[in-house]
């Protein structure tokens, strides 16, 4: 009896340790860990909503969920995104747009014309606050009438007037991507939940200040080709990409270097020279259509005379304050066509070359007597500080007497949207055809105060630049522009910026391009 | 003690009356607006118009004011402008960051100082002293960033043994937590120290010079004893004064251990939200910013009877 008892307990035993062992063995298994792309913020996002409550950083994250009908391609012209292919009536008013079959929406969903409709009616209610509407609305280059579904497959946009930058602005990141919105992103009485796009990824966390984690949407129905800008085929090759908020650079650069992320978009140049003798880590660089600029009152009683302006641009040598400025990581530009356009040749290829005597001469001629110029600046961007300090250096060198003055972000855009300066060193954010960045500068200054260059010529070579499509009447209109503003230098241009990231080694396929914007898309770690 | 307590409860009352008018005032002097920062440079004119519109800054300063007092007595501090969040639950999830960082870091910081205060004036003008002093105020005049930035590169980069930036709340995982607030607590308390150790250390020195100190060592009691017994609670009064003002400033906000540790505290909130023109959320973090530091002294007020029987709270 005694022996058959301690059989079964032995047999109990046994039986218990085996299935313990199976256990331990399941759960020892070497499971797939999630593979998991760190980036970086400097700043968090703002809002989950595309193209309304936003920054740089709000559009990089954003980006990588949804998606619009067109989509700028890394040589700034627009391809396909949602849209397969587009038609434009010959009056240039009506844009047909067939889109893509057999995407989904990460609710599962299928995009169709009806969702296409709802998400542009919503961007164009005012309540939307849409950063777009003003150009869509009767303010801007046109007015969108209509949007119609002529069938599930096929949308219809009807404007009042033609405009070549339609789909340019459709496809801008500031606006969203115009994205194409599931209905399900807003709640019944219409208030904002989640954006629920057809991108590669899905938002899954925001924790504020903290960081944002997007999911690899498995439905994704990519585009075939490579990657290229925010268009072509996009594959989600991770499981899950995070976007750490981290404010201060040199912490950022610890992160990278201790692993904790795996991309650092948007080195400062101040940081380049520590990373690039750090092991493990690669730097990429392209140069972006940012210009930074020194800017000028012409209606100042000191800075209104052009002979006093051109001397000041003339004493800039432009080709060594970049390189000093950006660590040699950007090339000089007079020209508001930025080196990565297509428009960038011939005399916009020509950089200005410092000429002291010529400037002497213009300074004399001007009857300027020393007055103290006030020059603008702040150190939110080093870049704009230290193109101060040397502008002031370079101006004193033909007798012009600079004073910097150095205030917060928030003030200096507060002077600049009020013409309230007499020289300012300011960047303009990439715009994607050259008529949008002479629009940035050209204007009336009694009604538009921050409109730096106010000459009803160069207005009328504007507007004649967004008439036609025609490239060689273009360029040849870009040039004149271009001649014109050297002649009355109402600002020097001085450089595109570099957007330089630094990435571990594991770190496969990431690539900067010509815009601010990071993409995470196409990237794997190791 | 209820009559002094809701005495001092209702002289806060004004105190955060004009502290709110002032910040209301004094953000909106200031040149820029949220408008401005969110459309940035692409802006035009109309947009501008209707943005600011829409967030009520075209109606003047005084209608704005009183819109926001009436909320705000009603417990409604308004909604971010930057992202829309409300700004009390805002202020309040982030004070709890900085709060605990601020509190570990002080209670630290005082324990240390009260040993090291009270060692060196034991021990005045000797080695000891002289190393205790040194220290101090070295640990004085070592910017919090500066020690930050080295510990993290030490901690963090080279060693490898301490997380390097995020954050993780203790509440969801207490030991992930705590390893992340190891190096903020630690700056924070190696920098408060010194100020701390060398109050300690001149108000220990004047009461050793008193004559029941004198006394209470021709008796014959030890060393010890007369340290502990008769000196450290009566020395102790003006380095807790010390700590509360300490303290009150640093529950305002650490913005620059916040930003090198990428902490999501108030101290961060405040400095994005100044920078962005965001008003409802400085106004938000001002106004809880007063009321804290009148809170902590208000307690180490009552605390005072426990060190100095001779102090009432009347």
């Amino acid at each position: 009896m005694g022996g058959r008892s301690m059989r079964g307990r032995f047999r109990r035993l046994a039986a218990g340790l085996l299935a313990l062992g199976v256990a331990a063995g399941a759960a020892g298994a070497p499971a797939r860990a999630a593979s998991v792309l760190r980036g970086r913020l400097n700043a968090d996002i703002l809002s989950t909503d595309p193209g309304t409550k936003r920054d740089e950083n709000t559009d990089a994250v954003l980006l990588h969920v949804v998606e619009g009908l067109v989509a700028f391609r890394e040589d700034a012209s627009v391809g396909p995104m949602l849209a397969q292919s587009w038609d434009v009536s010959r009056d240039g008013l009506t844009y047909t747009f067939h889109l893509r079959r057999g995407v989904r929406f990460h609710n599962g969903a299928p995009m169709t014309a009806a969702e296409v409709v709802w998400s542009l009616d919503r961007y164009l209610d005012p309540k939307t606050h849409w950063r777009c509407l003003s150009e869509f609305d009767g303010h801007g280059q046109t007015r969108i009438v209509k949007v119609q579904a002529l069938d599930p497959a096929t949308v219809a946009i009807q404007l009042d007037k033609p405009s070549i930058l339609f789909l340019k602005t459709l496809a801008r990141a500031d606006c969203g991507e115009t994205a194409i919105l599931s209905p399900a992103s807003v709640s019944a009485k219409g208030a904002w939940i989640r954006p629920i796009g057809t991108g590669p990824f899905m938002f899954t966390t925001w924790r504020p200040n903290e960081y944002v984690e997007l999911t690899r949407y498995r439905g994704y129905a990519a585009l075939p080709g490579p990657r290229d800008g925010n268009a072509g085929g996009k594959h989600a090759l991770v499981d899950k990409v995070r976007f750490l908020v981290i404010p201060d650079g040199s912490a950022a650069e610890g992160a990278l270097l201790s692993g904790a992320i795996d991309v650092l978009d948007g080195v400062s140049p101040s940081n380049l020279a520590d990373l690039r003798a750090s092991r493990g880590v690669r730097l990429d660089a392209h140069s972006t259509m940012d210009i930074y600029a020194l800017i000028f009152q012409t209606r100042d009683p000191v800075m209104r005379d052009a002979r006093l302006r051109r001397a000041l641009a003339l004493a800039i040598d432009d080709i060594g304050l970049t390189r000093v400025v950006t660590q040699k990581t950007a090339q000089a530009n007079s020209a508001l066509v930025p080196t990565s356009s297509a428009f960038h040749v011939g005399v916009q290829a020509q950089v200005v070359r410092p000429d002291l005597a010529k400037a002497r001469a213009l300074v004399a001629a001007s009857g300027y007597r020393g007055q103290p110029i006030t020059l603008i600046t702040n150190r939110r961007y080093p870049q704009m500080f230290d193109s101060a300090v040397l502008i002031q250096a370079m101006a004193k060198t033909i007798g012009v007497d600079i004073r910097i003055q150095a205030l917060d972000w928030a003030a200096e855009l507060d002077r600049y949207n009020h013409g309230a300066y007499q020289a300012m060193t300011f960047a303009y954010s990439a715009r994607l055809d050259p008529s949008q960045n002479y629009g940035a500068v050209i204007g009336a200054k009694t009604s538009q105060p921050n409109k730096v260059w106010d000459d009803p010529f160069a207005k009328a070579l504007l507007k004649a630049s967004t008439a036609t499509a025609d490239v060689a009447q273009r360029q040849a209109l870009f040039d004149q522009l271009h001649q014109r503003m050297l002649a009355q230098a109402p600002l020097v241009v001085l450089y595109n910026p570099s957007h330089v990231a630094a990435v571990r080694d594991g770190v496969v396929g990431f690539r900067t391009w010509s815009t601010v914007q990071q993409r995470l898309w196409d990237v794997s770690v190791r | 003690m209820v009559g002094y307590l809701s005495k001092k409860l209702l002289l806060t009352l004004p105190t955060l009356l004009l502290v709110s008018a002032v910040v209301f005032v004094l953000i909106r002097l200031v040149p820029g607006d949220p408008a401005q920062v969110m459309l940035g440079d692409a802006a035009d004119p109309s947009q501008l118009a209707r943005l600011r519109h829409d967030l009520g800054l075209d109606q003047p300063i005084p209608v704005q004011f009183a819109l926001w007092l009436g909320h705000a007595l009603h417990g409604d501090l308004g909604r971010s402008i930057s992202n829309g969040q409300p700004v009390l639950a805002l202020v309040f999830q982030r004070f709890q960051v900085s709060a605990g960082i601020v509190l570990a870091a002080i209670v630290i910081a005082t324990a240390v100082a009260v040993v090291a205060g009270l060692v060196a004036a034991w021990r005045q003008g000797g080695a000891v002293d002289l190393a205790i002093v040194s220290g101090a105020t070295l640990l004085l005049s070592v910017p919090s960033f500066w020690l930050g930035l080295l510990l993290l590169l030490l901690f963090g980069v080279k060693l490898g043994w301490l997380p390097f930036v995020g954050y993780v709340p203790v509440t969801q995982n207490l030991w992930q937590g705590l390893a992340y607030l190891v190096l903020p607590v630690a700056t924070l308390a190696i920098t408060e120290a010194g100020v701390l150790t060398r109050m300690m250390r001149s108000s220990a020195l004047d009461v050793m010079g008193l004559e029941y100190v004198t006394h209470a060592r021709a008796k014959g009691l030890p060393e010890s004893r007369v340290l502990l017994r008769h000196v450290l609670p009566n020395a102790f009064g003006p380095t807790w004064t010390l700590v509360g003002l300490v303290l009150g400033h640093l529950l305002g906000g650490i913005a620059v251990i916040e930003t090198v540790f990428t902490l999501p505290g108030l101290g961060r909130l405040m400095v994005d939200s100044i920078l962005a023109r965001d008003y409802p959320v400085v106004q938000g973090c001002l106004l809880f910013t007063a009321l804290v530091y009148v809170l902590v002294n208000l307690v180490v007020d009552l605390c005072y009877p426990i060190f100095d029987p001779r102090i009432t709270a009347r």
